[in-house]
């Protein structure tokens, strides 16, 4: 099993969850999170006055997929949240061990 | 009526004048005797002063009979102390001679001789005349006046006087100014005695727990509830008796002293236990008895007047006072009746930080739903009233939630009926669309109450010239779910229609509101699903918001409305994004504007054309429109369009088309001419010449060199409404300065370094010069306090510095001048070492002399 962490733009999160819906990836987590990257922010003017905006609003997506389908997820968010230009976003694969179901406490290999 | 004669019908007396006057001198001292009789046995009490008073008005009648004739009907009432028949010894005698039109000559005669008798005799006569015009600035009269009058009373005379004099004004307000005023002299009589009714020779009249005390606390009752002295814990009885012991004791001071006297001195405290029987072996005892007696009932006359103070209601308004737990009717009867009153209700309990009362709140219940909605506001002062209602401060989610409550606001505004209760269910929503929409006022309320300082919406707001049209445009934005939650945001914005034209809002905020509500969930849609990095995604919400005003009134209503759906979904997160987007747009609407310029294929250039007036052509038009910046038409109505149209056709060079209109407190002059060296600063120094405080304008010139120039401001040092020739004056300067034959600058000199001597700026000016954002100008934003010629010093530097200014946006919030230019220099863009040295001299300007 894989964990797949996206940090992507706010307005792409519908897209990405139209493409995993495609491979059948229902479950996810989506959180707000704030931050950057190489872009490190910008400086933003209003009123004639320069503000640093450092800390930019994405959005997180997080699924756990079987290491069956990992690629296709991944790809299928890339394809989804690009747009080509600096701030698209980053994802993170991450190998999951073991879960387990909260509800029946059914462990999941 | 009173059945006194009329001092016409009785003037003529027979008798010889000094007979007249030893028998009145003789009826006088009688009445004298007969008190200080009383007095002396100890019995010169409440019936003793009675009789006495009554005395007293048959010689006050008798001098009336004899005074002679007057030109219009009069009145004589007895006033303060005289007037409650608690007429003294060497009391003053205070009297109202009141007439029912104004003095003429024969009428000062009468007065005079109804006066004299009465000071020949030795009486202290306190007089006012007045006519009962004089009610109507009752409110404004003097203040001791105003409570000696809660005691009027008529003593000859026509006694429909005194109601005609004091039914001219608005009485609440009278006894409102009275109950302040009585406050203020109490506190400041009883702080001559160190606050303290414990004194060994006690002042009777002025000490605390005397008869001033026991007077005020009965003013105060009449003044707001005359059963409220029943309610205390001291009860009547003692108060009455209180009053009986004091008044004897007074006239024991006056009769022993033989004057005005009201301290009870060591010796007249002697006097006064013999006089009243107090038993004892020895004088020491007998005061012993008399002083305790006078310190309990002081004790209760205290006490009285302290909770007189403490719970007394306090009239508020037309029919409304303040009581226990908030604001109620006085007369329910006459408010059910009334339905136009109501808001006043509602109005009074947000002053006033505190509820209304549970008594009137069941009376807007019962009786709400026999009125339509025009019933309650049938007026223009009523209809503003409501919007001025609605401006966003603390209290008025509750009060609004009150009259929800109580059926009010579905009466008032009826579109509202359509979501009471009304439960839609989706994923965010946590409560009815009723108490969302509710909710989204608390939101906004919150934020009124944060203060400009306190974050970047709430400057938002308190930037807002009409923040009651965001309000109307919240109670609107759901309504439309009443009928279909899909389309809701449309429907809505036709139902603003109908409470636009009942509340009489001009087309402009008509305009407004529908815009708000039509597009009161694009800005959330835009901030939050939309990639605002995107430049165009930007340029097309700037073009749906079009002005500033409505971005801010959008950004602020969508603030308030995300944080009214449930606690948990305004994030930061999403007020990040919504606050970029604001910027991002704002920065769209006030920089980028001058390079998206008319053409005469635009949809919009049709639209206007089409509905053209017969005097000018279609062609006219798209030539007047063509090279103008888009947002020109956004910022202008049709018949301002056309208006301008007109006026620029054949406009020959050094010809100029100025005209002044007025809305409200302001004024706007527009000019249309062709451009020139320092044009603009001439405009904006012909205006600080005449000490106008410019507040908004916007400055176009078009490629072919067309200058169409308005400004709003307000007549600070007002000269237009002093002057009946201002205008022309205003107009014909300006023509001058244009046309050369008058130097603005020289003119301005002096004004200019009177003004910049007062000058102490708050915050340090802000200059910011972009060359990066727009192809073909320089754009100069400065941020500075606003003072006068503040616009004019900036754009003559401009000009000094070889610029052309080519389009201006002007606006004041606050303190603050927002001001940003469009300038060239030669045709092109500013060089670099131009832009900076342009920076140098602004910042040298707006930082003013070391």
């Amino acid at each position: 099993m894989k964990l797949i962490k996206s940090i992507v733009r706010p307005n792409k999160v519908d897209d990405v969850k139209s493409a995993l819906e495609k491979l059948h990836i229902s479950g996810m987590t989506v959180t707000e999170v704030r931050g950057h990257g190489k872009q490190k922010g910008h400086t933003a003017i209003y009123r004639g006055q320069e503000y640093n905006v450092s800390l930019l609003p994405k959005m997180e997506v997080e699924v756990v997929v079987p290491d069956s389908i990992a690629n296709d997820a991944i790809k299928a968010i890339i394809e989804a949240a690009r747009t080509g230009e600096i701030g698209d976003g980053r994802v993170f694969v991450i190998p999951v061990h073991e879960s387990y179901r909260i509800r029946t406490g059914e462990r999941e290999v | 009526m009173s059945e006194s004669p009329t001092p016409a019908a009785s003037a003529s007396s027979g008798a010889p004048e000094r007979d007249v006057r030893a028998v009145r001198a003789a009826r006088l001292e009688s009445a004298r005797r007969e008190l200080a009789e009383a007095t002396a046995r100890g019995e010169g009490g409440r019936l003793a002063h009675r009789h006495y008073s009554q005395r007293m008005d048959a010689f006050v009648q008798e001098l009336f009979a004899a005074a002679g004739s007057v030109t219009s009907s009069v009145g004589i009432f007895a006033l303060g102390g005289y007037g409650r028949q608690e007429l003294c010894l060497h009391s003053d005698i205070d009297l109202l001679v009141l007439f029912a039109a104004p003095l003429e000559a024969g009428d000062e005669k009468f007065v005079h001789a109804l006066l004299t008798p009465l000071w020949d005799f030795g009486l202290t006569v306190g007089h006012h005349v007045r006519e009962i015009g004089d009610g109507t600035a009752l409110d404004r009269d003097n203040a001791e006046f105003l409570l000696a009058l809660t005691d009027a009373r008529s003593i000859v005379g026509d006694a429909t006087l005194l109601d005609r004099f004091m039914g001219a004004t608005d009485m609440a307000r009278v006894a409102a100014r009275a109950l302040a005023e009585l406050r203020a002299l109490l506190e400041a009589r009883r702080a001559r005695f160190n606050d303290t009714l414990y004194q060994l020779e006690p002042d009777l009249k002025e000490s605390p727990g005397g008869l001033r005390d026991l007077f005020a606390a009965q003013a105060i009752a009449k003044l707001t509830d005359p059963t409220l002295l029943s309610q205390s814990s001291v009860g009547p009885q003692a108060l009455d008796d209180a009053e009986e012991f004091l008044l004897r004791l007074r006239a024991i001071a006056h009769l022993e002293s033989k004057r005005h006297q009201n301290v009870l001195t060591h010796e007249l405290q002697e006097r006064a236990a013999d006089a009243m029987g107090y038993p004892g072996g020895s004088p020491r005892e007998r005061v012993e008895r008399l002083m305790s007696d006078y310190f309990r009932h002081a004790r209760a006359v205290d006490r009285a007047l302290r909770w007189a103070l403490r719970t007394g209601v306090t009239p508020v308004g037309p029919n409304l006072v303040r009581w226990g737990d908030g604001v109620r009717f006085v007369d329910n009867r006459q408010a059910a009746a009334r339905p136009e009153t109501w808001l006043a209700l509602f109005q009074a309990a947000l002053d006033l930080e505190c509820t209304v009362s549970d008594d009137a709140l069941t009376l807007v219940r019962q009786h709400a739903g026999h009125f339509t909605a025009d019933q309650f506001v049938p007026t223009p002062a009523t209809r503003a009233a409501l919007l001025r209602f609605l401006r966003p401060r603390p209290g008025l989610y509750a009060r609004l939630s009150e009259m929800h409550e109580a059926g009010l606001l579905g009466q008032l505004l009826p579109e509202f009926k359509g979501i009471n209760c009304r439960v839609v269910r989706d994923f965010y929503h946590k409560y009815t669309v009723d108490e969302h929409t509710l909710l989204t006022i608390r939101n906004l309320e919150r934020l009124a109450e944060a203060g400009p300082e306190k974050g970047r919406f709430a400057r938002l707001l308190s930037e807002m010239e009409s923040p009651e049209l965001l309000v109307l445009a919240l109670l609107y934005h759901d309504v439309g779910k009443g009928i279909d939650v899909d389309d809701h945001s449309a429907i809505g914005a036709r139902l603003v229609g109908g409470v636009a034209a009942r509340l009489g809002l001009g087309d402009e905020d008509r305009a407004l509101v529908e815009f708000l509500v039509g597009q009161h969930l694009r800005m959330s849609f835009v901030a939050f699903r939309r990639d605002t990095e995107d430049p165009e995604i930007v340029r097309q919400f700037a073009q749906v918001v079009g002005v500033e005003t409505r971005l801010k009134m959008l950004c602020v209503l969508t603030w308030a409305d995300v944080g009214a759906v449930s606690p948990e979904t305004l994030t930061p997160w999403k007020e990040e994004l919504l606050w970029r987007l604001y910027v991002d747009t704002y920065n769209h609407l006030t920089v980028a504007y001058g390079d998206e310029v008319i053409d005469s294929t635009q949809a919009a250039v049709a639209e206007v054309a089409a509905s053209r007036p017969p005097d000018v052509t279609a062609t006219e038009i798209e030539e007047f429109l063509k090279g103008l910046p888009r947002r020109y038409l956004q910022l202008f109505s049709r018949e301002a369009v056309y208006s301008h149209a007109r006026r620029s056709r054949q406009l020959s060079p050094g010809a100029i088309q100025t005209w002044l209109e007025r809305k409200d407190q302001e004024w706007a002059l527009t000019v249309i001419t062709r451009d020139q060296p320092f044009l603009f600063s001439n405009f904006s120094g012909v205006l600080s010449l005449y000490g106008m405080d410019i507040l908004r304008g916007y400055a176009f010139t078009k490629p072919d060199g067309l200058v169409v120039d308005t400004f709003h401001f307000s007549d600070q040092e007002r000269f237009l409404a002093l002057n009946h020739e201002g205008e022309a004056e205003l107009i014909r300067t300006i023509e001058h300065v244009v046309g050369g034959r008058v130097d603005v600058a020289a003119r301005l000199k002096r004004r200019e370094e009177g003004a910049l001597r007062r000058r102490l700026p708050r915050f340090a000016p802000v200059v910011h010069c972009d060359n990066d954002s727009s192809p073909r100008y320089t754009i100069v934003e400065i941020v500075a306090e606003n003072a006068l010629g503040l616009l004019y010093r900036m754009s003559r530097a401009m000009s000094e510095s070889g610029c052309e200014v080519d389009l201006v946006l002007i606006s004041t919030e606050g303190q603050r001048a927002i001001d940003v230019f469009h300038l060239t220099c030669g045709g092109h863009k500013l060089s670099r070492p131009q832009h900076e040295a342009l920076t140098a001299n602004l910042q040298r300007v707006l930082e003013g002399p070391s």
